[in-house]
């Protein structure tokens, strides 16, 4: 055989492992990019739910080292994320710019009243923990009443719900076809090998012998494609923070490791498994059904 | 089974999948005996040979081989059995994405080789005895037919093994090569171990005149030079 054909048909060899590698690869960086959206679902979720806030309106009376003392104590509340004070004065600039109208030379005194726009901890963004907190601070003397859009934390928890469940159902499917495509890699790999594993076991190898190197090689095959997997998921993330600033939650290191550390561990077990149970079938079936 | 007895084959039935293929075969072979196997294309000799060497299962008879019991044998001892046997395929079984000294070198190491030093030795030694000594570099596709044959009987001799179990080891081979083989295989059989050869090469007879069984409609015969003719 010429020097150059033996170099194409090695090329064509180092192509098929390649071409595993980055089959598996690319099934890792579909499962890498699932985690990415599970682990950001959760605190995209608790962004959404820590806007949701209700105001609680202030009594004409109230003295304002009373509302200060309100407003610490909401402060160091368990439900509470942040409290914003808007007394009289600054709720009708807010008004009045809303409106593009001087409506308190038009009406010649300010009817607005004082209150604290509060934000919830996403874990009391519900509507049973909100009618709670609202009869707990309408016994406040300072109190007149608390105001809230209870349509918008039902449909907002609803779609979180909603999503949710959509995300996990997609999840489990990825997850199956992940296990399905990199099984099939690895097998179609082995299955080209299924005389020669035959022959090692004609000439009194044992099946932990012969095992060995498969498995080495299919667990080095999982770590090439996690690491390039990983790369791919870097990449984008680079990417996505460039072009979509407003994900700079993306750049969250702890969850970034997380992410690659399952990239990692999927890719080695799946390998693993994978090449395991493919070599196995080979060395337990007959070598008539070789041929088959 | 009688100590002297390497094979020992009790009225044992071979079946290739359910169609019977030889019946009722009796057969003792001691040791330092060379013994020819002979029969048409189809008679059954591989598959006997396939019994022997537990590709094929034992479904009915008595057999023992090395001191296995071929009809108990449990698949995680066949390998042991195997280490025991030197076995040269018809179709050599090489392990064709290694060159020829890693496909001795894997033998080695699957049965307990691990001093490198030693491993080098036996394979330069059993190389020059089939004639290969330069060509351990070479990948199999890249020999001949009958270097190939070389390198599956030098894999078959690596471990000293207490039978040679050959399916047409000089098949593949030019007469003068084949006589090579068979003067290394005769010598195994004088120092101690049994060489059973299946064959269709009848010239080898006159030279090397030895025990002849034969595969005839079914059943094992013993047979002899005249009637092979």
């Amino acid at each position: 055989m010429s020097d150059s054909q033996e170099r194409f048909n090695l090329r064509r060899l180092k192509t098929s492992y390649l071409t595993t590698i980055i089959s598996i690869s690319l099934v890792l960086f579909m499962l890498g990019l699932l985690s990415l959206l599970i682990l950001h679902a959760r605190k995209l979720s608790d962004y959404v739910k820590g806007n949701i806030g209700f105001s609680v309106i202030l009594k004409e009376n109230a003295k304002e080292v009373e509302i200060k003392e309100l407003q610490k104590k909401l402060d160091a509340s368990d439900f509470v994320k942040s409290t914003n004070y808007i007394n009289k004065d600054e709720a009708a600039r807010i008004l009045q710019k809303d409106l593009g109208e001087e409506f308190l030379n038009f009406l010649g005194y300010n009817p607005l009243s004082a209150s604290l726009d509060i934000h919830l901890n996403p874990n009391y963004a519900n509507n049973d923990s909100l009618s709670i907190i609202e009869q707990r601070l309408m016994k406040k003397t300072i109190v007149k009443e608390v105001v809230y859009q209870k349509n918008i934390v039902t449909i907002v928890n609803e779609n979180i719900r909603k999503i949710s469940i959509i995300i996990l159902f997609f999840s489990s499917l990825l997850m199956i076809i992940a296990i399905a495509l990199i099984n099939n890699t690895i097998r179609l790999s082995v299955y080209s090998k299924r005389f020669l594993i035959k022959s090692m076991q004609l000439v009194g190898a044992t099946q932990g012998f012969i095992r060995k190197p498969f498995v080495f090689k299919g667990i080095m095959q999982g770590i090439y494609g996690a690491l390039i997997s990983i790369i791919l998921l870097m990449g984008l993330i680079y990417i996505a923070s460039k072009e979509i600033p407003e994900l700079f939650v993306l750049k969250d290191i702890r969850i970034l490791l997380i992410i690659f550390s399952i990239v990692i561990v999927l890719g080695i077990i799946l390998s693993w498994i994978s090449t395991f149970f493919a070599v196995r079938k080979y060395l337990k079936i007959k070598t008539d059904y070789l041929y088959y | 089974m009688d100590s002297e007895n390497i094979i020992d084959l009790n009225n044992i039935s071979v079946y290739q999948n359910k169609v019977l293929v030889l019946k009722e075969v009796s057969l003792k072979i001691n040791r330092n005996e060379f013994v020819y196997l002979i029969g048409k294309t189809g008679t059954g000799k591989s598959s006997l040979l396939k019994v022997l060497y537990a590709d094929l299962p034992l479904k009915e008879g008595e057999a023992t081989i090395v001191g296995f019991d071929l009809k108990r044998i449990k698949n995680k001892n066949i390998p042991f059995l195997r280490r025991k046997l030197g076995i040269v395929f018809q179709d050599f079984q090489l392990l064709t994405d290694r060159s020829v000294n890693d496909n001795l070198t894997f033998v080695m190491k699957s049965t307990g080789w691990s001093d490198k030093k030693k491993i080098n030795e036996r394979l330069e030694a059993i190389l020059e005895d089939v004639g290969l000594k330069n060509k351990g570099y070479k990948m199999p596709h890249q020999l001949s037919g009958g270097e190939q044959q070389r390198v599956a009987i030098a894999r078959a001799m690596i471990n000293h093994p207490e039978v040679i179990l050959a399916d047409e080891p000089t098949g593949n081979l030019d007469p003068e090569t084949s006589e090579g083989i068979m003067e290394l295989l005769f010598n195994i059989s004088k120092s101690g171990s049994v060489v059973l050869m299946a064959t269709h090469d009848y010239s080898l007879f006159s030279k090397y005149p030895a025990r002849i069984i034969k595969c005839e409609n079914g059943n094992v015969i013993e047979g002899n030079i005249e009637n092979n003719e």
